[in-house]
């Protein structure tokens, strides 16, 4: 096999020092998808710092605020009684997001920083692929391209940001917790996320050898409403070709606030500021849902495999909108 | 899931027999054995479509840790040439340079254990002089075989009919590639004793197996063994002789060790073939009365460019439907892609889609319902030779599931049912299977203790042989189902056919049959020899035998158990060879009908998102005699699964360019899951079929057809819109 070193050390400082001091080091968390690109030879790190046993676990009440460690699993943020109350979407994206296998050993640390499906990127095979290999272009724009990006796409890179969890997180405007050797820095969702430019390799903001410790959720106000609709072709255990993340507040008809986010359509999960601004003092009326999606899908990048989305993630926001709001 | 019991055909529904030593974990799969001193082999695949290796660089790969060897064509033995069976198998491996699909295999490495084979497969070089690959089906340089077996049909005049036909259907219906995934990864354990050889192999067919390595590696076929008595799953994945087996093979010889080769699932996508895309063309000529006069069905199906592959699509239109006026032509494109092979329904599954979609479509042009079609249309006898059918129930199977579904509350007009978001559509179609046997023989034993086994060198690919065999054999011989032993998948046992082709049943149980009867003259004849015997003297046709004893018909007192026949003679055990072999159609003056089928679905399409779903699915099938109702039911239900992804989800995807399979994992290829399938109502119909003994026809593969085009039919009876291509995505929906 390719040798690699394994440390685990008992610390959260040493990790990160392991890490820093080590240009082919990574962490190790729950494996669910870097254990698999290290097996297909996409990933080859010499050392795996696992820190699966730091005391970054668990989901805390702050006031308006859930603090949610980032070594918390899916499944257990998906059980969380709060969130469920209080902002039952997120909850929603979890379960629709990976199996129980996976939920159970999946973090919610590693699910923001989990990797693109995208077919090229994963086959070391192929030659041209920006995200794995710099400069090399990219084999997708020319090929098959259903489960690709349409929005902050290029023809450098159409990988798509498959997390279904990251979507009503940039919604919720959550805010990431980073951990390195200078110190905390705090990161809201929204800035987190790159998009891929020239630079499909860099995918967020992390430098090496920094680590998420933790995921401040805000809860939205009593009384929100919201649903993330997931479309995809088969029923279960598949990535989203579109999804919508909608939490509203409403006083009779009106919206009076909208939080809006799309999976499945972007090379990072998509927050939608112009549906929130159509959509914020707006009857929730089919008209008011249509600008509001016409609004989200500005200039999309797309090939002919993935030209179809324009008007699905148009009509999955519709859907939300309508659902959310009746 | 419900069965309705249909007990004059359906034998009792019991247990696999295998059963608790599956769940247990006690059955041995090929990948299950690790035997002394054994190596592990990883093979390394080509990267383009076609061209020539130029140099290659196993230097890394040779000093990698734990390895043994690195084989290439430069090193690699000369074998001999693959033997066909009813159909080609790949010749030899790394026998020469030439690249002819990306994924092919151009090395093996053996090590020490499996990691370190995989890793230093990674480590070898290639440059390869890239040709310019032949992958579309259209381009016109490649190689079209046009009526690849001699079975282009025609009868009547089929130009006139369509020209004076008042109605006329003229459609093109697509199907994509498929592949065919058993959960099982194919593992071939070899290991050699001087020069003879010990495979535990997974396969459909272990005497194929056995007779190709033979001659590949130039020994007599006694020297080879395979040993293949469970197998993960084939779904026709397993009937030729794949490249990996002979690798496997010559590893361990030039190692000196035993060298276990399993498949990755990646390589299981083009290592193991797939069901090849297929373009139908068909018209339909008909009276306004929707009375078929007409039937000209074309189709287009594609082959590895050193391979061929039997995938008769047009031949249903020969037997589905009576029409006087038939002609069907298959033709054939040679490309620059990994294998096509037999896939569930090779050939009827894609072949069914296209006419059960143009009947369809007639029905619709000339107003008729589209059930009322098909039972107007039914074939009394064989269209072709006007032969009566051997059994023939599509037309219960028609009006039963009609019954079951309740077809008669459909509202007729196209969009007329919906609830909420989703327009609701009935579908339905007609399956008429092919009719296949082989040649196949078995041996049946009667031990001391009056208890049997039976031994046959076919395998049981997860469809239940173990258990319907043993309960044929129990009934023949008198005996409890438990007290018969099956014996299978060792191909130094009586030579037996492929478990493929739904032929098995029919080919092994005829053999069955035959050595039981064998076997109880041999009881007869060694009593009649007893003068104190209580059937000296009785003739054999008056025998009659029960709770392991023979006694004259009509009295039952009168006769003696087995056990104590062998026990008078001095004898621990009495056997006889059985054989079978397929009946003449000519002689018995029928024609042999394959199973009959109706599948009624409820779809539910969202008008705005274009999302399907198929609510309910009643299933009802002539599969002749059903051995035993639960195993067949199983059948059935794991067909209908396939059907739904056929429909809906399943398509192997080719880079256009590069000619490499672009989804081969079981994130990328999606097949259904359990959220996808409704309920499935699921009954038998029909008769004993009159074409061989035991009166079966073999259930394997129909419950798979007919799935396709009833979603299709539901589709257009929701949406209004007829698609005519496989697999129906969302975005063909999206208005």
């Amino acid at each position: 096999m390719r040798e690699f070193r394994y440390e685990r050390p008992a610390t959260v400082a040493e990790a990160i020092r392991a890490v820093s001091h080590d240009p082919e080091a990574d962490f190790l968390a729950g494996g669910t998808t870097e254990v698999d690109l290290m097996k297909d030879g996409v990933f080859h790190p010499d050392l795996l710092v696992d820190i699966t046993r730091l005391p970054l676990r668990g989901v805390r009440r702050n006031g308006t605020m859930l603090q949610v460690g980032a070594l918390t699993t899916m499944e257990e943020l998906a059980a969380d009684r709060t969130l469920v109350e209080r902002a039952p979407f997120v909850v929603e994206a979890l379960l629709r997001g990976a199996s129980a296998q996976l939920r159970n050993m999946a973090t919610i640390g590693g699910n923001l920083l989990q990797r693109t499906r995208c077919r090229y990127f994963r086959d070391p095979a192929v030659p041209a692929c920006n995200k794995r290999e710099p400069g090399s272009g990219c084999e997708a724009v020319n090929s098959v391209a259903r489960m690709h990006a349409i929005l902050g796409a290029s023809p450098a890179c159409i990988a798509l940001h498959a997390s279904d969890l990251a979507v009503p997180l940039v919604a919720l405007d959550a805010v990431v917790h980073i951990q390195s050797e200078e110190g905390e820095r705090l990161v809201p969702l929204t800035q987190f996320y790159l998009m891929p430019g020239e630079t499909p390799d860099r995918e967020n903001v992390l430098r090496h050898g920094e680590l998420i410790t933790a995921i401040d959720i805000p809860l939205p106000p009593p009384g929100t409403r919201s649903i993330y609709l997931k479309i995809r072709d088969r029923a279960s255990y598949e990535f989203a070709l579109t999804s919508a993340a909608v939490a509203v507040i409403m006083d009779g008809g009106v919206i009076k606030e909208a939080r809006v986010a799309m999976g499945g359509i972007g090379t990072i999960p998509w927050r939608c500021f112009e549906a929130e601004e159509v959509l914020r003092e707006a009857p929730a009326t089919p008209d008011t849902f249509r600008s509001a999606a016409d609004g989200t899908i500005r200039d999309p990048f797309v090939v002919p495999g993935t030209a179809f989305k324009v008007e699905l993630a148009k009509r999955t926001l519709i859907r939300a909108l309508t659902e959310v709001t009746s | 899931m419900t069965t309705i019991q249909q007990p004059r055909i359906l034998g009792a529904g019991v247990n696999r027999v295998d059963g608790p030593l599956k769940v247990t974990g006690q059955a041995r799969y090929p990948n299950d054995f690790n035997l002394p001193g054994m190596a592990y082999a990883a093979v390394v695949r080509s990267t383009i479509p076609s061209g020539r290796i130029r140099r290659m660089d196993t230097t890394a790969a040779e000093k990698s840790p734990g390895v043994l060897e690195v084989i290439t064509h430069e090193n690699a033995d000369h074998l001999g040439e693959a033997p066909p069976s009813f159909v080609k198998n790949p010749q030899p491996p790394l026998q020469d340079d030439v690249i002819r699909f990306y994924g092919q295999y151009i090395a093996v490495v053996v090590a020490d254990t499996q990691q370190n084979a995989t890793a230093a497969a990674r480590r070898i070089e290639v440059e390869y002089d890239r040709h310019e690959a032949l992958l579309d089906p259209h381009d016109p340089r490649a190689e079209r075989i046009k009526d690849p077996w001699g079975e282009d049909t025609a009868w009547g005049d089929v130009r006139t009919a369509l020209n004076r036909a008042p109605v006329m259907i003229d459609q093109t219906y697509t199907t994509s590639e498929n592949t065919n995934n058993p959960l099982g990864l194919f593992t071939t354990v070899a290991s050699w004793d001087g020069d003879t050889l010990t495979l535990h192999d997974s396969n459909q067919w272990p005497n194929m197996i056995q007779q190709v390595v033979a001659a590949m590696f130039g020994v007599p076929r006694d020297a080879v063994r395979v040993l293949t008595p469970f197998v993960g799953g084939g779904f026709g994945a397993g009937l030729r002789c794949w490249s990996h087996i002979p690798l496997a093979v010559m590893a361990a010889r030039h190692v000196g060790r035993p060298v276990k080769l399993e498949l990755t699932r990646p390589e299981m996508f083009t290592g193991l073939g797939h069901r090849t895309a297929s373009i139908n063309w068909i018209r339909l000529g008909a009276t306004r009365d929707g009375r078929l006069t007409a039937i000209e069905h074309e189709s287009l199906t594609t082959l590895p460019l050193d391979g061929d592959e039997y995938e008769p699509c047009s031949s249903v239109s020969t037997w589905s439907y009576a029409s006087p006026n038939v002609t069907t032509r298959d033709q054939q494109v040679r490309l620059n892609i990994p294998w096509t092979n037999f896939m569930r329904a090779p050939g009827d599954a894609q072949g069914n889609f296209a006419l059960e979609s143009a009947i369809d479509e007639l029905a619709w042009e000339v107003g008729l319902d589209p059930l009322e079609i098909r039972l107007l249309n039914y074939a009394e006898v064989d269209p072709k030779t006007g032969r009566p059918w051997s059994s023939n129930a599509l037309r219960q199977c028609l009006e039963v599931g009609a019954r079951r579904f309740g077809w008669s509350e459909r509202n007729p007009e196209i969009r007329s049912m919906r609830d909420g978001h989703e327009l609701v559509g009935y579908g339905v179609a007609g399956v008429s299977f092919f009719w296949y046997q082989q040649p196949c023989s078995a041996r049946v034993i009667v031990k001391g203790d009056g208890s049997a086994y039976v031994r046959s060198a076919v395998t049981d690919i997860g469809t239940g042989t173990y258990t319907i065999m043993a309960q044929l054999a129990a009934g023949l011989l008198g005996l409890e189902v438990d007290q018969v032993e099956m014996q299978l998948g060792d191909s130094s046992m009586p030579v037996g056919t492929a478990a493929g082709g739904s032929g098995l049943t029919a080919a092994l149980g005829s053999a069955v049959h035959d050595a039981c009867g064998r076997l109880i003259q041999k009881f007869v004849d060694l009593a009649g020899t007893d003068p104190f015997s209580p059937l000296a003297n009785v003739p054999f046709e008056d025998i009659e035998v029960s709770e392991g004893r023979l006694f004259r018909k009509g009295e039952p007192t009168r006769g003696e158990s087995l056990a104590r026949i062998l026990a008078v003679h001095g004898l621990t055990e009495l056997s006889a060879d059985g054989n079978s072999t397929p009946n003449s159609p000519e002689q018995l003056g029928m024609t042999p009908a394959g199973a009959r089928g109706a599948r009624f679905v409820e779809v539910r399409v969202d008008e705005d998102l274009g999302r399907i779903r198929v609510a309910r699915i009643v299933t009802v099938n002539d599969g002749g005699r059903i051995l035993n109702e639960k195993l067949a039911r199983s059948q059935i239900l794991g067909g209908t699964v396939g059907g739904v992804g056929m429909a809906l989800f399943e398509e192997t995807v080719t880079d256009k360019d590069t000619g490499r399979i672009a989804n081969a994992t079981f994130g990328d290829y999606l097949i259904p899951v359990n959220a996808d399938i409704p309920d499935v109502h699921i009954e038998f119909v029909g008769e004993p079929d009159a074409f061989n003994p035991i009166g079966v026809k073999g259930v394997g593969e129909i419950g798979l057809v007919g799935v396709a085009p009833a979603i299709a039919n539901g589709i257009f009876h929701a949406t209004g819109k007829r698609i005519r291509a496989l697999p129906i995505t969302m975005d063909m929906l999206m208005d």
